[in-house]
């Protein structure tokens, strides 16, 4: 089978064959992780725009408790999609994705630290507090997705993370509640629409 | 009509192909355990083992045999020149497809 001779035409296939394999072995399924966020965005955070309703019978913590599982989940997943997708390989690019993850964990609990000090002062009024988490939530997701776009030169990377610095703004300019519409709305609908992207470029082999 | 290039018999081989194709998918500076490229290619570590001897013979990949938490591991990688080689086959594969039409 191997001695064989390929036609030129025959070899490009295999070539595209191969590449397409390495691409989604490799790639980590950026579609698959986007998904899982833009699934904990919308139904979390939708979830708690309904809850915080006026007349609506569900406790306000209900809200912030599923999207915090949901979250874990997502977290747990991206980390089993990129471990998976790393595993058996060595060098710059798999330190790259290391310091890339730390990052995020790292900015993360810095973030949380400043929020939680921040709203235990009680000067804040509940809706104010819920502005502040928002919206230095949606711009930490932001810068980070920035820096993703830098280190990987993945302009669509670069680009999502432009659009939720543009809706951390958006979220404190319309106040409570409809911060969480732009929370579900825009930042899960970027998620989503970055994970299409994704997934029609994986399909169509484009890069 | 002129002369048709040539193919550099290294890698056009069906299994060599698919293995220089895998090394050159990676990111350059990045090596893969001999595991994972086998899976990444479905191929029995026998036959793996004997392509990658030619290509290494060919100074087109390096292996390396190191230690991680007292297990040996064989890291494998595209040289510069198995990049070059591989690039100048796709232009070549190119060139023959337009000479003959490609129809």
């Amino acid at each position: 089978m191997d001695d064989e001779p390929m036609s030129a035409e025959e070899s490009l296939n295999l070539i595209a064959q191969q590449n397409r394999r390495m691409r989604r072995e490799l790639g980590g399924g950026p579609a698959r992780m986007l998904a899982a966020w833009a699934l904990a965005w919308i139904v979390g955070w939708g979830f708690t725009y309904v809850a915080v309703q006026p007349g609506v019978a569900i406790p306000g913590w209900v809200g912030g408790v599923l999207t915090g599982v949901l979250f874990v989940a997502a977290i747990v997943y991206t980390g089993y999609v990129g471990a998976r997708a790393g595993r058996g390989i060595r060098g710059p690019s798999k330190t790259v994705g290391a310091m890339y993850g730390y990052s995020w964990a790292l900015s993360s609990m810095g973030l949380s630290v400043i929020d939680i000090r921040i709203s235990n002062f009680g000067s804040l009024s509940s809706a104010q507090v819920s502005l502040l988490w928002s919206g230095s939530w949606l711009l930490l997701t932001g810068v980070l997705y920035l820096a993703g776009g830098m280190l990987w030169q993945d302009k669509l990377m670069y680009g999502l993370g432009a659009w939720m610095i543009v809706s951390a703004a958006l979220s404190v300019l319309v106040g409570f509640p409809a911060n969480f519409l732009v929370l579900a709305g825009c930042g899960g609908g970027g998620f989503l629409l970055a994970a299409i992207v994704y997934f029609v470029r994986e399909k169509t082999g484009r890069c | 009509m002129s002369e048709l290039p040539q193919l550099d018999p290294v890698i056009h081989a069906q299994a060599r192909l698919r293995v220089t194709v895998a090394l050159a998918g990676l990111h350059a500076g990045d090596q893969i355990t001999f595991p994972r490229l086998q899976q990444l290619l479905d191929m029995t570590a026998g036959n793996l083992s004997t392509h990658l001897r030619k290509l290494e013979d060919a100074e087109y990949v390096e292996i390396t045999k190191a230690h991680e938490h007292r297990t040996p591991v064989t890291l494998v990688r595209l040289t510069a020149r198995g990049r070059t080689a591989f690039e100048s086959y796709t232009k070549t594969l190119h060139r023959l497809l337009d000479a003959t039409g490609g129809d």
